[in-house]
């Protein structure tokens, strides 16, 4: 039906006027098509991803502003209020404490260590990476060879022995978090740096006289370091889990810092008779992992734009 | 085939051996003296120093490290100081039950993770695909000690179904396994849609398609076989890991495996035990890695092993 109006008819007098169409496709066919779809669905993920994301960090950051209790107020005579009960939104843990607020302010100091131990492990995974992916030789080999090594090492062993030798203190707990992520910013930034060394604008460049050095960070790293800050995105997620893990387990930051895992150990012992000292402040990670999961699955899956001009 | 287990061997127990001595390191490095930990805050100077010429911790490093490695060779490592036992023997009678939960674990895994991804793989980008995507995008978001927590309030207190902690019966097996699985699932069902889709989409599957092939051995045996070396190295790695203690989830349901064996060996300061553990978990990960790549020509004729190595 839709094959004759290639030819559009000019002047068809007792025709009805068909729309001419250059293609056979009609906008059905493109709505259901794959590309369509993955595009609305990459859509989709972003716009719910930040949603979600928003929904925790914001809170999390206008903590300090929001009309709540101290974190660290006890009131023995409000102790396990259930949520919703005398403005305790989350309601209350067994010291009275207001749950809402002490997710919150625990939230500043799991992002902040989160936000901390993603940027140094990316930075070190950058650095390194495309250290070992442009000069090969001998600084690949170190590199790969350290990768390999702690790919090797039982991880949150390893993240709790340091941890419990040093001190569960802010700094250290970033810089092992750091330690046990630059390994997939590396891997991930030597790969991409060892295709793009081969390609002509690095031999032109070198051709020109500039400095390898200059090479890599003026022209090859800005190239790779839009998918690397992506993984980067992802990695924040993780972080996020393996403190609260670490936090659970004892090995996070001491008091009076009372971070999500800290929390949610804490309420486990009254899990029989106030669900939400568990419950919620669980639900606060998982949406905003979620939250920040999906953003980097959506920025993945979009279609990359064609630069103007190429 | 001799000549690369043998090298892949001294790999992998020059791996255990740097990993011991950073331990090693590690603990001579850190702040902290163990003879307290062991005689009591209250301990007399006296009784401290007799504590540390008990353990020989009043040695040189240096003299430590050599006392250290002697041990290592003949596979003794020492009294654990709180066990009061040979902390080889601690970590082994553990290890059983660690092994038990990671194998289980890991078959739970398989089981649902590999249909599930090629469930996924063969309808991409349609509504259902997108909603099992997000649900796996949520199992990979939970963190495992509160699924765990959620797990044991709901089937072992309010529907008392399943035992809350400890491996009396069988029955405790189950939530552990399944707090351990939800994460796993989630990684492993999402990189076998990834190595699907791709293989899926690859040249020889069209012509494969174009001569008549069954659609049933199209995905099964044709973009299967050709997923499973990476799928299996994944599952592989994921139960290596597992058996350096599967932490988070031991402490939760109070397993005595050797996850909670080392939460509590670096509370005391347990040296030996701490080395103990270390060295034995070290040990069977790089063995399980090395059967691994020793796998690797049963899945895939084309592999050989002596020549993979260098490519």
């Amino acid at each position: 039906m839709s094959l004759d109006t290639a030819t559009p008819a000019p002047g068809g007098a007792g025709e009805t006027v068909r729309q001419p169409s250059p293609s056979a496709v009609t906008k059905a066919d493109i709505a259901r098509a794959g590309a369509t779809r993955r595009r609305n669905a990459a859509k989709w993920k972003l716009i719910v991803g930040t949603i979600c994301t928003l929904l925790v960090i914001i809170p999390i950051i206008l903590a300090q502003v929001l009309p709540l209790p101290d974190a660290n107020f006890q009131d023995l005579g409000a102790r396990r209020l259930p949520p919703l009960t005398d403005g305790h939104l989350f309601g209350t843990d067994q010291l009275g404490r207001d749950l809402l607020s002490r997710v919150l302010h625990g939230g500043q100091v799991s992002l902040t260590i989160g936000l901390l131990a993603v940027l140094v492990s990316g930075a070190i995974g950058i650095i390194l990476g495309a250290a070992a992916g442009y000069y090969g030789g001998w600084v690949d080999t170190i590199v790969s060879r350290v990768l390999e090594a702690q790919m090797s090492l039982p991880l949150l062993m390893m993240l709790l022995l340091v941890v419990a030798l040093f001190g569960p203190s802010i700094p250290v707990i970033t810089f092992v978090i750091a330690i046990a992520q630059w390994p997939e910013v590396a891997r991930l930034t030597r790969s991409m740096v060892l295709v793009e060394r081969e390609k002509p604008y690095v031999s032109a460049a070198r051709i020109l006289g500039l400095h390898k050095i200059q090479i890599l960070i003026q022209h090859i790293i800005p190239n790779v370091i839009k998918q690397a800050t992506l993984v980067v995105l992802l990695l924040l997620a993780q972080a996020v889990l393996l403190e609260s893990a670490l936090s659970f387990l004892g090995a996070g930051p001491q008091r009076p810092f009372a971070t999500w895992g800290r929390i949610i150990s804490d309420g486990q012992d009254y899990i029989t008779t106030s669900w939400w000292m568990v419950t919620l402040p669980g639900l606060v990670i998982v949406l905003m992992v979620v939250g920040v999961n999906l953003l980097g699955d959506g920025l993945r899956d979009r279609p990359r734009r064609k630069k103007k001009g190429a | 085939m001799t000549n690369y287990i043998l090298k892949r061997l001294g790999q992998g127990l020059l791996t255990v051996f740097l990993t011991v001595s950073t331990v090693f390191i590690l603990i001579r490095m850190a702040p902290g003296d163990p003879a307290v930990s062991y005689a009591g805050p209250l301990a007399s100077n006296e009784q401290l120093a007799a504590v540390r010429e008990q353990f020989g911790l009043d040695k040189p490093v240096l003299e430590q490290y050599w006392i250290f490695l002697q041990q290592l060779f003949t596979g003794n490592l020492g009294q654990s100081y709180s066990f009061q036992a040979p902390a080889m023997q601690v970590v082994a009678e553990r290890m059983p039950y660690t092994l038990t939960l990671a194998t289980a674990a890991i078959l739970l895994t398989a089981v649902v993770a590999i249909p599930l991804g090629v469930w996924m793989s063969r309808r991409p980008d349609t509504g259902k695909e997108l909603g099992v995507n997000v649900l796996t995008i949520a199992g990979q978001s939970m963190p495992d000690f509160w699924t765990g927590i959620m797990l044991l309030t709901g089937f072992a207190v309010l529907i008392p179904i399943f035992p809350a902690s400890g491996f009396a019966t069988w029955g405790g097996l189950v939530l552990p396994t399944i707090t351990i699985a939800i994460l796993q699932i989630a990684l492993i069902s999402r990189m076998v849609r990834r190595e699907m889709t791709t293989n899926l989409a690859a040249p020889f599957l069209t012509v494969a398609r174009s001569r008549g092939v069954r659609s049933s051995a199209l995905t099964w045996r044709y973009a299967m076989g050709n997923s499973a070396i990476p799928v299996f190295t994944a599952l592989g790695t994921r139960f290596a890991a597992m058996l350096n203690g599967v932490v988070v989830v031991e402490v939760v349901f109070a397993w005595p495996g050797v996850g909670s064996l080392i939460v509590r060996a670096l509370e005391t300061r347990d040296y030996p035990l701490i080395q103990a553990t270390v060295l034995l978990t070290a040990l069977l990960a790089v063995g399980v890695q090395l059967l691994i790549d020793l796998a690797y020509p049963l899945l895939d004729p084309r592999v050989r092993l002596g020549k993979a190595a260098t490519a």
